[in-house]
């Protein structure tokens, strides 16, 4: 009975250590493609392909804060979902999920909505993007609240749908590469595919998710 | 415990990311076309008053057409078939002066005739110093517009050292207005064992003609980087531009009639628009290169 505890247990951390190695791997990958643009180049990679729109200092301004700032909402991952980091040092997870709000609604949120009406692909994309940064910011303003009215269940779901999106950095990225390897489609025909798969699909998972955590 | 495990993860994460150079995968495979390559031009025979006499006879032509090997070296990768333009330039005596134009190589030649009903019989040598070089013996029919013959490398170890060709009277001159008439056919060399396939050139590449349009980023951003390559590329082929690279050798030799290899370096003959569209497609198709295929936009 004891040993059948221990190696569930240690099956649990061996599937966390395996999530977040995987998710360490993609963060990686995230702050790789970040640091193209560091110090500040409007020449290179995906800017390389909006010079029609880098030449507008809002456009420019908007795309910079985004990519710096974005990628720290990611490392919200390593301690917000931890239900024993939350309960051993609750001040931590406040300080930390106040960090990931903040940057979420006066950062990288109205930075992604404004690159979004510019984004590639045309009308789709463009749509699909400023609903990702407007939905993104709504769920990350009605879980402060929640928490605030210690609507704690509430919180953790509207917690749970916001990082989905901003999970979509990573997620949209990874179907371009899947798509890429197996279609081999033309390279905006993938971009208006994704700019829809990379984050709806997340929400559908989030809401399996908060189903099942509010069933247990 | 856990805590200091996860942030040590993290914080390692961020140390091994800083400390990776990112590395913009940069296969220049598709530089070529811009830089003259002047190194193989040795001096081209220039226009005397014996061109004007040659040109009088109806002879003072481009003679183009297939560049067939005969003789070969399969283990060494040879090229079937390219676009020969065999240039008459002048006669001095019994001494007919030529060069040829074909596969980025401009060599001049030099040799004797005999002129027997309107006929003539032409053996030329290449002048020697390049690996390349041979002897064309060949017939001329200046009546009907015609020479052929064969080629005959100095050195017969090459990939290909004999080749024939059947060459028709045709006059070069710069038409922006020339298209690609759109058919697809396979990239050279791009065969796929995995997938039984050939890359393949899509319509795309003949849809719009970069000579005359103003491209715009919407024109090109849905393009596959190949037929970008081929767009471009199509503006240097209507300048006569002789191919070094040997993908677009291929599309351009084998399957667009009105291509003619003229020069090695076509640089300063662009038109402003065809300058502009050359660096907003270069641009595209970096962006496609390198980012295409990986993890990214």
């Amino acid at each position: 009975m004891m040993l059948g505890l221990s190696t569930l247990k240690n099956k649990r951390k061996y599937s966390l250590l395996v999530l977040l190695s995987v998710y360490t791997y993609f963060l990686w990958l995230m702050i790789r493609i970040t640091l193209q643009y560091f110090p500040a180049h409007d020449d290179v990679a995906f800017l390389s392909i909006k010079q029609d729109y880098v030449g507008m200092w809002h456009y420019k301004l908007a795309f910079f804060i985004h990519v710096f700032s974005a990628i720290f909402v990611l490392l919200a991952g390593y301690t917000q979902f931890s239900e024993s980091l939350r309960k051993k040092n609750p001040k931590m997870h406040r300080r930390l999920g106040w960090f990931y709000v903040i940057v979420t609604l006066f950062f990288a949120g109205p930075s992604g909505l404004i690159i979004g009406i510019y984004a590639n692909g045309g009308t789709s994309s463009q749509i699909a993007f400023c609903l990702l940064a407007f939905l993104w910011m709504l769920f990350t303003l009605m879980a402060v609240i929640q928490a605030m009215r210690r609507q704690m269940s509430s919180h953790r779901a509207w917690m749970i749908r916001s990082f989905a999106l901003a999970l979509s950095a990573i997620t949209l990225r990874a179907w371009k590469y899947i798509l890429v390897a197996l279609f081999h489609p033309k390279p905006m025909d993938v971009y208006q595919i994704v700019a829809w798969l990379g984050w709806t699909l997340n929400l559908v998972v989030a809401e399996i998710i908060i189903i099942k955590k509010i069933r247990s | 415990m856990k805590v200091k495990f996860l942030c040590i993860i993290a914080l390692s994460a961020i140390l091994f990311a800083c400390n990776t150079p990112v590395t913009e995968s940069e296969k220049n495979g598709s530089e070529q076309s811009r830089k003259s390559e002047s190194e193989d031009s040795t001096h081209v025979p220039l226009a005397t008053e014996k061109k004007v006499e040659l040109k009088r006879e109806g002879i003072f032509m481009f003679y183009v057409g297939a560049f067939e090997a005969k003789k070969m070296d399969t283990k060494k990768n040879p090229m079937l078939e390219n676009k020969i333009n065999i240039a008459l330039d002048s006669i001095s005596g019994d001494v007919i002066y030529g060069h040829s134009v074909v596969a980025g190589n401009i060599r001049p030649f030099q040799g004797t005739f005999n002129l027997k009903d309107g006929m003539y019989t032409v053996v030329a040598k290449e002048p020697g110093d390049n690996k390349y070089d041979g002897v064309f013996t060949f017939t001329l029919s200046p009546d009907n517009g015609t020479l052929n013959g064969v080629w005959t490398s100095n050195d017969k170890k090459l990939a290909v050292s004999e080749r024939s060709y059947d060459l028709k009277k045709t006059e070069f001159k710069y038409d922006p207005s020339l298209e690609l008439d759109g058919t697809y056919s396979e990239v050279y060399n791009s065969y796929n064992a995995k997938t039984e396939q050939h890359e393949q050139i899509t319509d795309d590449a003949g849809k719009l003609n970069a000579s005359q349009v103003e491209l715009t980023s919407k024109d090109v951003e849905n393009m596959y980087r190949r037929d970008l390559e081929i767009m471009r590329n199509a503006i240097y082929a209507r300048h006569g531009y002789s191919f070094k690279n040997r993908e677009m050798r291929y599309f351009f030799d084998t399957q667009v009639a009105w291509y003619i290899p003229v020069s090695t370096d076509v640089t300063a003959e662009l038109t402003d628009l065809e300058k502009k569209n050359i660096e907003l497609i270069k641009r595209y198709e970096k962006h496609a290169e390198s980012y295409y295929d990986v993890y990214g936009r």
